[in-house]
């Protein structure tokens, strides 16, 4: 599996917050999301690994290059896309772009303009005319604008609509398609990212608390819903995020392949009924359970 | 009762919710004169909306699997068992012929499936 982004115990601290001891390795042709309370360094993160802050400890390589000797190079081939894109606000679209493209090498404007008026940004408009959704866009279409090999997103869907979102979420899949070029993304579980993503994880506290590839962790996690009785109460101690009623209780396991015998029977007589657990589920089961 | 409503399910949710009442009362885990939850009570048990539950209970109503007794809440009918059990043959055959149909296409035939059939009795 070749590497695309690595990260060995990288710290940043701030005097009243700290991203602590963020180990990672990135893989080449996939898309991989940071999930995370508000707070939890979602942002510090994108920002420590896009190299637009310098790291307490620790270090990222690129490429298998390093910022320390390489950071041109990098950022070349990375096309970064910040919370709060900063642009020349009183200027047009098409100046903030021609501002831009000196900065790398291999430039396409063409597609930049496709991209602008598929999203229908003129470009003559002043970017402080732009609504947040349409500056997040214009920042997209910058980052896809220069034959990047690595797209590193901070919460690219948050103020678009559906429409656009999914247009975005499109993009995003061709983009990593070819198995050669990654993703890496922080977002909301609800922004649709969970959708496409091969990876997740979980940021809390500035801890990165969970790592795992999508579908193995959709596999093992499951909301088992039962009849009152059905499950032995030695079973139903080892679930969590338990929700009591009358008509039926449930509850999530982490480890549904260990549970899958003792379930058997009363999935046969319907009296336990197991559905796919969502990630946000997932997410705040975790976070409960720390 | 043990009903479980699931939003990617095909059938909207008051049909959910109809559909496993009358399987409680087919089962017999609803027996007749038993009182039914209250609308308020399953809304807020099952975290749907008091319409919801309000529709299901009209139509199992309508349908005679109910009966509503102003101010004293909803029961279950005196129901035919027989009339149920019919209803749920009619269910397993269309099921059946899905599973006939499907079996076709990996030449599975009926007997095959009755033979399994005997095979499950038999464990």
């Amino acid at each position: 599996m070749t590497l695309i982004l690595e990260a060995r115990n990288l710290t940043k601290r701030y005097h009243d917050f700290a991203l602590k001891d963020i180990s990672l390795e990135i893989p080449c042709g996939c898309i991989v999301a940071f999930f995370g309370p508000i707070g939890a360094g979602k942002t510090t993160l994108m920002r420590l690994l896009a190299h637009q802050i310098p790291a307490s400890s620790g270090a990222v390589q690129v490429f298998g290059l390093s910022y320390d000797n390489r950071e041109k190079e990098i950022k070349n081939r990375i096309g970064y896309v910040p919370q709060e894109p900063s642009f020349y606000a009183d200027r047009s679209v098409g100046f903030n772009a021609r501002f831009a493209a000196p900065f790398f090498a291999r430039w396409d404007g063409g597609a930049l303009y496709r991209m602008l008026d598929e999203f229908k940004i003129s470009r003559e408009t002043a970017v402080k005319h732009l609504s947040r959704g349409q500056r997040t866009l214009l920042s997209i279409a910058l980052a896809f604008s220069h034959e990047a090999d690595l797209l590193m997103l901070d919460e690219p869907t948050a103020g678009l609509d559906i429409i656009l979102r999914r247009a975005i979420l499109e993009r995003l899949r061709q983009f990593v398609a070819g198995g050669e070029r990654t993703v890496v993304v922080a977002s909301h579980i609800t922004d649709g990212l969970e959708e496409i993503a091969e990876y997740v994880n979980f940021l809390d506290e500035g801890k990165l608390v969970f790592q795992s590839e999508k579908d193995e962790l959709l596999a093992r996690w499951k909301r088992i819903h039962f009849r009152e009785g059905a499950l032995s109460p030695d079973l139903v101690r080892q679930l969590t995020d338990m929700r009591m009623q009358p008509f039926g209780s449930s509850g999530l396991t982490r480890d549904f392949s260990a549970l899958r015998e003792q379930l058997a029977p009363g999935i046969a007589s319907g009296d336990v009924v197991v559905e796919n657990a969502r990630l946000d589920e997932v997410l705040i089961a975790m976070l409960k359970g720390e | 009762m043990f009903i479980v409503l699931s939003p990617s399910h095909p059938d909207p949710m008051y049909k959910q919710v109809t559909d496993q009442i009358k399987n409680a009362i087919a089962s017999g885990d609803l027996k007749p004169d038993e009182r039914l939850p209250s609308v308020r009570e399953l809304s807020e048990a099952l975290k749907i909306s008091a319409i919801t539950i309000k529709r299901a209970y009209l139509d199992l109503e309508n349908e005679g699997y109910i009966f509503t007794r102003a101010g004293m809440g909803s029961f279950v009918a005196g129901i035919d068992r027989n009339r149920l059990r019919a209803e749920k043959l009619a269910e397993y055959r269309t099921e059946l012929s899905r599973i006939l149909a499907t079996g076709a296409k990996f030449g599975i035939s009926g007997d095959d499936i009755l033979q399994l059939v005997r095979q499950i009795q038999e464990d």
